[in-house]
């Protein structure tokens, strides 16, 4: 179990993480959700003991990570998102070594490399040099490295970054394997798709802050049963907002010079009313694109931008 | 412990995969070494140089033939080596540098010396040489000596000799040999007082210098090259912190349950045994060529491995200060340089001008060379090493922790 309670990392007057709170249940897969510079590798590398907390409290399986840091660190499995390999060991040497540096030793420590090559399809290349593997090959052996010793919590930093669809959907099974195992695990990701098919809890996060928490089922709720339209053309930024306040159950949650999101129930259904308030205020609508509701049009009503920013 | 071997292996292993670096480490000083005892000859010992005398006699007289033989004789058969030509090829060959001095022996040369007539002996040297032609010169200059002083107390019984027996007779009558050799035995006689025992008393006195080491080039070079070896060591494995960086590992590394302090320590020991196993060829093939004893050995690889551990520790410092691996490969060389240089690494100290030498000698590489010097051919008295202990032992030590701190608090994370 991972324990987050007002998790502050500040760098000088940049603040990477403001006061996040979370929990991580053993056995479930907890996702942080945010987009690149939201602040999930600053939270991944407070809990893993990497980085010390400017404030608050971060606890694994119990353990306080700066009161009792050799504790906790003894129940992490870490898959950072850079490689983290000997590219000019084998993949049964680079086992060897995380395995041996968790304290595995003897029959326990044969068992535990076999079973992590066996698991990530390594077992016919285990004796070849690292820096001859595909890029979804090194991911994959990233990933057994951090889960060779069988930890307890397993913290994943964005593991499918530049991962083929094969070895994404691969790398994927075997995080549910981990939680269906027992193991509290925490992925980062910045991956829509991939947070709504694996995680069965979500942490969004943006700026450092935590925007919304939940299971996939209440993130949706919050959004209702809202569509998003986006709109591209010209809108007068002044006018816009107020041109379309008067639709009833219209929301705008993004309005620029060049581009506007607007959220509404049955969005189909009030377009033409849309497109004619904006005409009104001499808007130029040359494109529109409307979506169904999703976790992604959850991020863009919470945080006003899109997840790939 | 057990992470501290682990990271020990792992790292033995990276480098047992990188034979290349191995080999230039080691490859630079012994092929530097090679050069040097070529330059030097055979193995760098002790070599005599030899001068080769061209003769070109024209008189081919008893009296010419002395001279000639004489050159080379006796002691002068160590330094001089004596081929006799004619002119044209004495000389063709003078010129072309083959030979250090050539001796033209003119026609008539024996008569004119019994006659006591003036005459020339003509020595051409090689201006390519120094030392050598000065000697035969010198040595030239001596039997000229001799042979006027012998002309001068048996010029006239010689004179019989070389005019040879009476016309009409093939040899001496037995009258004639017994009366010259009465002659020769009063001649002896008269001298033998003035030669043994000399009439000149002469007082030795010899100026005690200090006294330097008696080690021939061979085993100065060798000691000090052995030390560049394990500076290029150093020097080369103190990078392997930004490879570990770049490479995520050095992170991964700071997330798992063990102090920075277990991962140097398994690097350090890393260090120690690949160091120590070069000493330990080096200094094994070294009592092979240059006989130092057995029994000093062990103690000698042990310290080198100590000092190779010092300096990679002090250049590791100056890897995880620099800015990126550019600038730490920068800082370190502009490092390792001069201390190559000065401290006796490339260049012994025995052959270095007095004030640079002790200059030298307190670097930390100059230092930790004259003690292994010390004990692998010299006489290490326990003070002088014990205090060598302690400077190391405080010196690895304080480089240790300097070194965890840094890669915890910045170098790791920045």
């Amino acid at each position: 179990m991972i324990e987050v309670e007002e998790l502050r990392k500040q760098y000088g007057d940049l603040v990477a993480v403001d006061g996040i709170s979370f929990t991580a249940a053993g056995g479930t897969v907890f996702g942080l959700l945010g987009p690149n510079g939201a602040g999930k590798t600053t939270t991944i590398g407070c809990i893993s003991g990497l980085l010390e907390p400017t404030a608050g409290r971060v606890r694994v399986m119990g353990h306080d990570v700066l009161l009792e840091g050799h504790q906790a660190r003894a129940c992490l499995g870490v898959v950072p998102q850079e490689l983290a390999l000997y590219e000019d060991l084998s993949a049964r040497e680079n086992l060897l070594y995380w395995a041996a540096a968790y304290g595995l030793k003897g029959a326990e420590l044969k068992r535990g490399i076999a079973a992590a090559l066996e698991v990530t399809g390594l077992l016919d290349r285990a004796t070849e040099p690292v820096k001859r593997f595909s890029g979804g090959m090194k991911r994959r052996l990233n990933f057994a490295c951090g889960v060779v010793h069988r930890p307890r919590v397993l913290l994943l930093d964005e593991p499918t970054v530049g991962v083929d669809p094969q070895s994404r959907v691969r790398l994927q099974e075997l995080v549910r394997d981990q939680a269906a195992a027992g193991t509290c695990v925490l992925y980062t990701t910045h991956y829509m798709e991939e947070a709504e098919a694996l995680c069965d809890r979500l942490a969004i996060i943006d700026h450092g802050k935590l925007v919304a928490a939940g299971s996939l089922d209440e993130l949706q709720a919050l959004l209702g049963e809202r569509d998003l339209l986006r709109l591209s053309g010209s809108f007068p930024p002044d006018r816009t907002p107020e041109a379309l306040r008067g639709l009833d159950g219209v929301e705008v949650v993004q309005a620029e010079a060049d581009s506007l999101i607007v959220a509404a129930p049955q969005a189909s259904r009030l377009l033409p009313a849309v497109l004619a308030a904006l005409a009104a205020v001499g808007a130029e609508v040359r494109e529109t694109t409307m979506t169904r509701p999703s976790l992604e049009t959850l991020f863009i009503k919470l945080t006003g931008k899109e997840l790939r920013e | 412990m057990g992470f501290v071997w682990a990271t020990a292996v792992k790292d033995l292993r990276r480098r047992r995969r990188d034979p290349l670096a191995l080999a230039l480490w080691l490859g630079i000083p012994f092929s530097i070494l090679v050069l040097i005892s070529l330059v030097f000859g055979g193995a760098g010992g002790e070599v005599k140089p030899q001068a080769r005398v061209l003769v070109a006699d024209a008189d081919g007289s008893l009296l010419s033939g002395f001279v000639a033989g004489a050159l080379g004789q006796g002691p002068m058969a160590e330094l001089i080596e004596v081929e006799t030509v004619d002119e044209e090829e004495g000389r063709r060959r003078i010129d072309a540098g083959d030979g250090s001095a050539l001796l033209l022996i003119p026609d008539g040369f024996g008569q004119a010396v019994l006659e006591s007539r003036p005459t020339e002996l003509t020595l051409l040297t090689n201006p390519s040489q120094r030392i050598l032609p000065g000697i035969v010169e010198e040595v030239l200059s001596l039997l000229v000596d001799a042979g006027f002083y012998l002309q001068l107390v048996a010029g006239e019984p010689l004179a019989e000799i070389v005019a040879g027996p009476p016309e009409g007779a093939n040899v001496f009558s037995d009258e004639t040999v017994a009366a010259m050799s009465v002659r020769f035995n009063q001649l002896v006689s008269g001298v033998i007082g003035y030669l043994s025992p000399p009439r000149l008393g002469v007082a030795v006195e010899i100026e005690e210098q200090p006294s330097r080491p008696t080690l021939s080039l061979g085993p100065l070079f060798f000691q000090s090259l052995l030390f560049l070896a394990v500076l290029f060591m150093a020097q080369g494995m103190s990078d392997d912190f930004w490879l570990e960086r770049e490479q995520g590992t050095l992170g991964r590394c700071l997330t798992l349950p063990h102090k920075v302090r277990a991962l140097l320590a398994g690097k350090l020991l890393a260090v120690l045994v690949l160091i120590g196993a070069l000493a330990g060829l080096g200094v094994g093939i070294g009592g092979l060529f240059y006989g130092f004893a057995a029994a000093r050995l062990p103690l000698a690889v042990l310290w080198a491995a100590g000092a190779g551990a010092g300096l990679w520790l002090l250049f590791s410092l100056l890897q995880m200060y620099a800015t990126s691996r550019r600038a730490g490969s920068i800082l370190s060389n502009l490092v390792l340089f001069p201390l190559m240089f000065l401290g006796g690494s490339f260049f012994p100290f025995e052959a270095m001008p007095e004030w640079l030498a002790a200059i030298g000698r307190w670097t930390p590489n100059g230092a930790a060379l004259e003690v292994f010097k010390s004990l692998l051919a010299g006489q290490p008295s326990p003070a002088r090493l014990a205090a060598g202990v302690a400077v190391m032992a405080v010196a690895v030590g304080g480089g240790y922790l300097l070194a965890a701190r840094r890669l915890r608090r910045g170098f790791a994370l920045s």
